[in-house]
């Protein structure tokens, strides 16, 4: 089984987030890159499916990022198991357009033929979950979102979609597929020294963004952003139980919007 | 006791068959050849011989709690059979003639007494143990007391086997006063002789050459036999004892994966990172291993086994023996013996404390052990605890295991409206103020920090601190066994410290204070480094620091790990302590200096959870409770944020206080 899977490099959720001077785009310096969440857990439903069906296969690692800053996490991935990685190089302003991104992967992986493509549900910075679902509908494989759990059955392929309020739903897909995954179904492993090691043999071909000719045209743009202000205010209620109850309600339904 | 001046020459042949099988038996000691060669060890001649006196000979480890029921019982028995040794070689010297005109024999009172004393004291060791073994139980020693973890017929079957060789000892040599002359010195033989009582003397030299038969005979199955058996430790301990070097006492050994990663030869399939198979272990561990005496000190002590956590530390090391035996001796084949038997939680409920270390009397260095097999865990098998693989990705990634921002490492001091002098921009300074992840960002070590600061200036020293430019000192990483974590860290580290000036670091954190101080200097980082504590206490007694006394509160002060047993510091905090009381007063905990109990936080035990037994802060803060004190003084990052948690779970928020010793001071400015 061939499979590839999509990791982006996101800023960490720890990470102070200033706007820089267009407006578009945060501050880099003071961002602490890592692996997208949902990512680590593709990789390791990749590498699991593989080591479930005898270690026969390849898990190949795609990223798009600029040349600097990306090799860490592939690298990384690398040393987890994947056996080789395909990294699109791309200079700012970075694509922002799920479709444009999808596009790209289409085109560049279209020779690559795999079996299966595994994505992350959707990425920690800009978190619109449509990358994985465009680039199967573009390669006309079969595509599941969501996913919880992935079963191999004879040239087909099970998974365990997650609804809402605690529902789920199997779905039987067939090969070439295209699923993404959500966070926490399964135990991502940590890279040991070992594989840390071995990752340096490792093949990672890199293509130039412009080399790469996506079909498409941006279906949407960055117009500014902002970051989420934190502030603190105070109100005090008073009147009668029933009033105080009352408004205490109407907070939490209208401004905070916990119920 | 027993001897006898006619030595049949038969006698002879049974003492050299008896010595050929001990030889023979003798090379379970070869099977150390199973293990690496160690380049960095060097026997110091000096140091071996004090150690082989002070912690061989008179044993100074088992006395360590002076007067344990078990130290006892150990003096009669190992004190008993030194005399008895003693007496029986003088005897055979006297007996062929030799010397004859410089050692006392038999007949000389004192060499009577002596002689039947070391009997008696062998005597009542072993009735001692038996009672320790049978009666009393206690829960950390093997509980199958006539199995032993590669030892021939457990504890008991040789406690009663020397039993039987008293005995006849003393019916002998009843037998010998009783035939021989009934002289004025018999009676200060004073066992034997009291026994020749028993029957007249034409039943006793009828009895006279079984006995002494049976007694030679038994005397020379036991040598025969002894290395295979418990008592070998007597041998085998005492060599370890004499080679383990104390300076390397707990430090782990750098593995320069840099270099590794570097060498193009290098085979990544055939490389063995951390120890699993028993080829890995060095054979100074494997010796450690066969020097075992499987007493129970170090699990009696251990914070995790106290907590009942899986681990009992005498259980590793003896595993480690039985698996080396079976390979040896037995041709068994072992794999490796990490995940079976030594479980990874095991390995993960070690805290790194070092008590085991400080109460094992025969000088077995655990923790550096422990450590390689966790580098085996994580290193080869990429298999950290699930938890503290979060914090390890973390500290990869921010260089600070909380995960927080590398751009924020100073933010508690701009929120504070401090304005730190920067190394970055000063260049040279007196002081190098190593702030630490915790003091940067966690916020009740940030606490610490800022009165770290207001100390330094109160002080006028010149100091600044390493800001953005600081990162995790690797702590945490290496003693969970994420050596090429740690490396990186301490790399980095060092370039960084290594662009300026300054004549000593100082830090709040023994971890930090440990790592850069002790470890650092593999890596060519050598600096002078100073805990807080010194510092302070250094400030105080030159004047620099006036503090007003103010102190009326009961205080206790919680050792931290690194700071005392691994670097000896106990008085620094005490007298930075007692420098703030006025009418308070400082009262020890139960456990305190070297046999303080762990706060639970280290080993990086500070980033995941054993499930199993009590919290082990829960339990170190009871003991605070016990002492009724206002105030628990600490000195240690993960120390105050163990027990300020332990506070809290055992709600004493209201009534008790945890502060570090930074804080009480900066109070008394
Ligand atoms: C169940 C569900 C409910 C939702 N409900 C709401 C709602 O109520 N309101 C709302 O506003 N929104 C909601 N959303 C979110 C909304 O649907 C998203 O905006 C949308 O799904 C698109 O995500 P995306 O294209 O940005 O994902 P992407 O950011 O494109 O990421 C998806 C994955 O694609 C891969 N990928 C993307 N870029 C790269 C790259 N450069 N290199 C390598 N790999 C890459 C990664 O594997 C990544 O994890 C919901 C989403 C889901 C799934
Ligand atoms: S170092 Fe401490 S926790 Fe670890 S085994 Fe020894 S006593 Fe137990
Ligand atoms: S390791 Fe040391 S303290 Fe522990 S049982 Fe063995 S000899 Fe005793």
């Amino acid at each position: 089984m061939k499979i590839g899977v999509l990791v982006k490099q996101v800023a960490s959720g720890e990470s102070p987030l200033r706007i820089d001077t267009s407006g578009k785009w945060v501050v880099e310096e003071s961002i602490d890159f890592t692996t997208n969440e949902s990512d680590s857990y593709a990789l390791e439903e990749a590498l699991q499916i593989i080591e479930r069906s005898g270690g026969a296969g390849e898990v190949v690692v795609i990223s798009m990022c600029p040349a600097e800053r990306t090799p860490k996490i592939i690298r990384e991935a690398l040393a987890k198991g994947g056996h080789r990685a395909i990294h699109i190089q791309e200079e700012a302003p970075y694509e922002t357009d799920p479709f444009m991104v999808a596009s790209i992967f289409a085109e560049a992986l279209k020779d690559e033929s795999f079996d299966l493509i595994l994505s992350g549900l959707q990425s920690d910075d800009l978190g619109s979950g449509q990358t994985g679902v465009i680039l199967g509908e573009l390669l006309g494989m079969s595509t599941a979102t969501l996913v919880m759990g992935v079963e191999l059955q004879k040239g087909k392929l099970r998974v365990k979609r997650e609804l809402e309020s605690g529902w789920f739903q199997w779905v039987t897909l067939p090969f070439p597929a295209c699923i993404t995954i959500q966070s926490g179904l399964n135990q991502p492993r940590y890279p040991s020294l070992k594989g840390i090691m071995g990752a340096k043999k490792k093949e990672i071909k890199s293509i130039a963004k412009s080399d790469v000719k996506g079909s498409g045209t941006p279906m949407q743009e960055f117009s500014r952003m902002y970051t989420h202000k934190a502030e603190k205010r105070t109100e005090m209620i008073e009147g009668s139980t029933d009033q105080i109850v009352d408004r205490m309600i109407d907070i939490f339904k209208k401004n905070i919007k916990v119920i | 006791m027993e001897v006898s001046h006619h030595v049949p020459a038969v006698l002879y042949l049974f003492a050299l068959i008896a010595v050929v099988i001990f030889i023979y038996n003798l090379r379970r000691f070869l099977a150390i050849r199973i293990g690496k060669s160690d380049p960095d060890y060097k026997i110091k001649i000096i140091p071996a011989i004090f150690n082989l006196f002070y912690f061989g000979i008179l044993q100074r480890r088992v006395f360590r709690k002076s007067f344990s029921y078990a130290s006892i019982m150990h003096f009669f028995i190992g004190f008993g059979f030194f005399i008895l040794l003693f007496a029986t070689t003088v005897d055979f010297f006297v007996a062929r003639g030799w010397f004859v005109s410089y050692l006392p024999h038999l007949d000389t009172p004192w060499f009577a007494l002596l002689n039947d004393t070391g009997g008696m004291m062998a005597l009542i060791g072993i009735l001692m143990a038996l009672f320790r073994r049978h009666i009393n139980k206690p829960k950390s020693l093997p509980q199958d007391a006539f199995k032993g973890r590669g030892n021939l017929f457990g504890d008991s079957g040789v406690l009663l086997y020397i039993l039987l060789l008293i005995f006849g000892g003393f019916l002998s040599e009843a037998a010998r006063l009783a035939v021989d002359v009934q002289s004025s010195i018999a009676q200060y033989s004073w066992v034997g002789y009291r026994i020749s009582f028993l029957f007249s003397s034409e039943t006793w030299s009828a009895l006279e050459p079984y006995l002494w038969w049976s007694h030679a005979l038994l005397s020379f199955l036991a040598i025969a036999f002894l290395p295979n058996t418990k008592i070998f430790h007597a041998i085998i301990s005492t060599i370890n004892i004499a080679l383990t070097d104390r300076d390397l006492r707990g430090k782990v050994k750098p593995m320069f994966v840099s270099k590794l990663m570097e060498d193009p030869d290098m085979d990544v399939d055939e490389i063995s990172l951390g120890s699993t198979k028993l080829e890995d272990f060095t054979w100074k561990q494997l010796l450690d291993s066969i020097a075992c005496t499987e007493c129970g000190r170090c699990t009696n002590v251990c914070p995790a086994y106290n907590t009942d956590k899986p681990l009992s530390p005498m259980k590793i090391i003896t595993d480690i023996r039985h698996e080396l035996y079976g390979k040896y001796l037995n041709k068994k084949e072992v794999n490796g013996i990490v995940g079976n038997p030594i479980t990874e939680t095991e390995l993960w409920s070690c805290t790194t404390c070092g008590a085991c270390m400080e109460e094992c009397p025969v000088l077995i260095n655990h923790i550096p052990t422990f450590t390689d097999m966790r580098r085996y865990l994580v290193l080869s098998e990429g298999k950290p605890h699930p938890q503290a693989a979060e914090s390890l990705e973390k500290t990869m990634n921010t260089g600070n295991p909380w995960g927080f921002s590398k751009s924020e490492r100073t933010k508690w001091a701009k929120d504070a409206g401090i304005e730190l002098p920067l190394m970055s921009e000063k260049k040279e300074a007196d002081v190098l103020y190593w702030v630490g992840c915790a003091g940067s960002y966690d916020p009740r070590n940030q606490k610490v920090a800022k009165a770290m600061v207001k100390i330094l200036e109160a002080a006028n020293i010149d100091y600044a601190v390493l800001g953005n430019e600081e990162s995790c000192t690797g702590d945490s990483a290496r003693r969970l066994g994420e050596e090429y974590l740690f490396e990186t860290m301490a790399l980095q580290n060092i370039e960084t410290l290594n662009k300026y000036k300054f004549n000593r670091i100082i830090t709040p954190c023994p971890h930090c204070f440990h790592t850069i101080g002790n470890e650092y200097g593999d890596f060519d980082g050598n600096y002078k480094v100073q805990h807080h504590s010194q510092f302070i206490m250094e400030l105080i007694d030159s004047g620099k620091l006036k503090l007003n006394k103010y102190l009326d509160s009961k205080i206790t002060y919680h050792d931290a790990c690194y700071l005392g047993r691994h670097n000896g510091e106990y008085q620094a905090p005490r007298k930075v302590i007692s420098s703030v009381l006025k009418n308070g007063k400082l009262i020890e905990m139960e456990r305190n200096k070297a046999n303080s109990f762990c706060c639970g936080g280290g080993g990086g035990n500070m980033w995941y959870d054993i499930e199993d037994g009590e919290r082990i802060n829960s339990v170190r803060f009871q003991e605070a409770i016990d002492t009724g004190v206002d105030i628990v003084a600490t000195a240690c990052s993960f120390c105050t944020i163990m027990m300020d948690d332990a506070l809290k779970v055992k709600g004493k928020e209201d009534s008790m206080q945890v502060l570090d010793i930074a804080e009480m001071v900066a109070t008394a400015l």
